[in-house]
């Protein structure tokens, strides 16, 4: 069964960089969500089981995202996708409850490589 | 749309994702250099008139009774002088100051000269990250002069002056950084003169191409 994949970033370009980089054959379904609020009501619908999430967002930022998720009690799996380059976001993000984050802008072999290491492929 | 220097809406989405990763780099720089975690929020970009620049600087900094600081310095592509240029400024609320002595453990409030070389230091800072991350991206390397005072303590009404503005329309990019818990704003802005922008819009085009 495909796994509902979610990307949430608040750029078309940054979402089509994303999707792009997906592995070729990976067995996903892909929602798209512009903003953390439209993130969160597909979160809830059951269209993240894996989410790629951007940080700096409108209506609703990632670091907003990781919070309800968390306190909603959602089981999505999460890799933050940022420019926020800045050791302590990572930091953050981590301790809030993401996977793993990667350096925008994203490609292939850096997404590869961090769905691999976690045996997600 | 036939205005030449208009944007289309995948132009502007794309150019606000490059901003956004030149952002990000020049917030860790900036993060770096105060020690202290930079927000970031989400660039803002819109085509001005000359008219109207005053008035959206002023809405951006909180108003007309807003004092600032600020610092230009001017950016072109390397190669050849008829391609992409503008000014980047940086532009400090007067709070900010006193969080910056205080973050960089300063024993007396900074005097004008110790502020000037702080604003210089920090305009060096944040463009030099921004104008490289942005040059990268659009394959293209942006040069950059030394900054130059634009004035301290000033409405942001009068901070453009005595700017050389002999373009119609430019391009705003608004960038802001924060701190928590801070009473700090610095703001970057891009402004890019009517040729310019129709240059950039090539590149993105081409970015765009690759999706």
């Amino acid at each position: 069964m495909s796994i509902p994949l979610l990307i949430c970033d608040d750029s078309a370009m940054a979402r089509k960089q994303v999707k792009r980089a997906l592995p070729e054959g990976w067995d996903v379904d892909v929602t798209m969500a512009t903003n953390g609020m439209e993130g969160m009501e597909a979160i809830r619908s059951g269209k993240g089981e894996m989410v790629f999430l951007d940080l700096t967002m409108p209506e609703l930022d990632g670091y907003g995202v990781l919070d309800a998720v968390k306190s909603e009690g959602h089981k999505s799996i999460i890799i933050v996708i940022s420019a926020d380059i800045q050791p302590e976001a990572r930091e953050r993000v981590m301790g809030l409850g993401a996977l793993d984050f990667i350096k925008k802008p994203v490609d292939n072999k850096k997404l590869t490589e961090v769905l691999n290491k976690y045996g997600l492929l | 749309m036939n205005d030449p220097v208009a944007l289309t809406e995948d132009q502007r989405d794309c150019l606000q994702e490059v901003v956004n990763v030149a952002m990000g780099q020049a917030g860790d720089s900036l993060a770096r250099f105060l020690e202290v975690f930079v927000n970031l929020s989400v660039p803002r970009i819109r085509l001005v008139s000359r008219n109207e620049l005053g008035g959206e600087l002023e809405e951006l900094v909180g108003g007309a009774g807003t004092n600032v600081s600020g610092v230009s310095q001017g950016f072109y592509h390397v190669d050849d002088g008829s391609g992409i240029r503008g000014e980047a400024i940086v532009v400090f609320t007067d709070s900010s100051f006193k969080e910056m002595a205080d973050l960089l453990a300063y024993d007396d409030e900074l005097n004008e000269a110790g502020e000037r070389e702080l604003l210089m230091d920090i305009a060096n800072i944040l463009n030099g990250a921004c104008l490289t991350g942005i040059g990268e991206q659009i394959e293209k390397e942006l040069a950059f002069s030394s900054p130059s005072l634009l004035g301290q303590h000033i409405p942001i009404g009068s901070l453009l002056e005595h700017e050389k503005l002999s373009w119609g329309h430019a391009l705003l990019v608004e960038i802001t950084y924060t701190l928590e818990d801070r009473s700090f704003t610095c703001t970057m802005f891009l402004l890019m003169p009517g040729e310019s922008i129709e240059v950039m819009k090539g590149e993105l085009d081409k970015l765009l191409e690759d999706f």
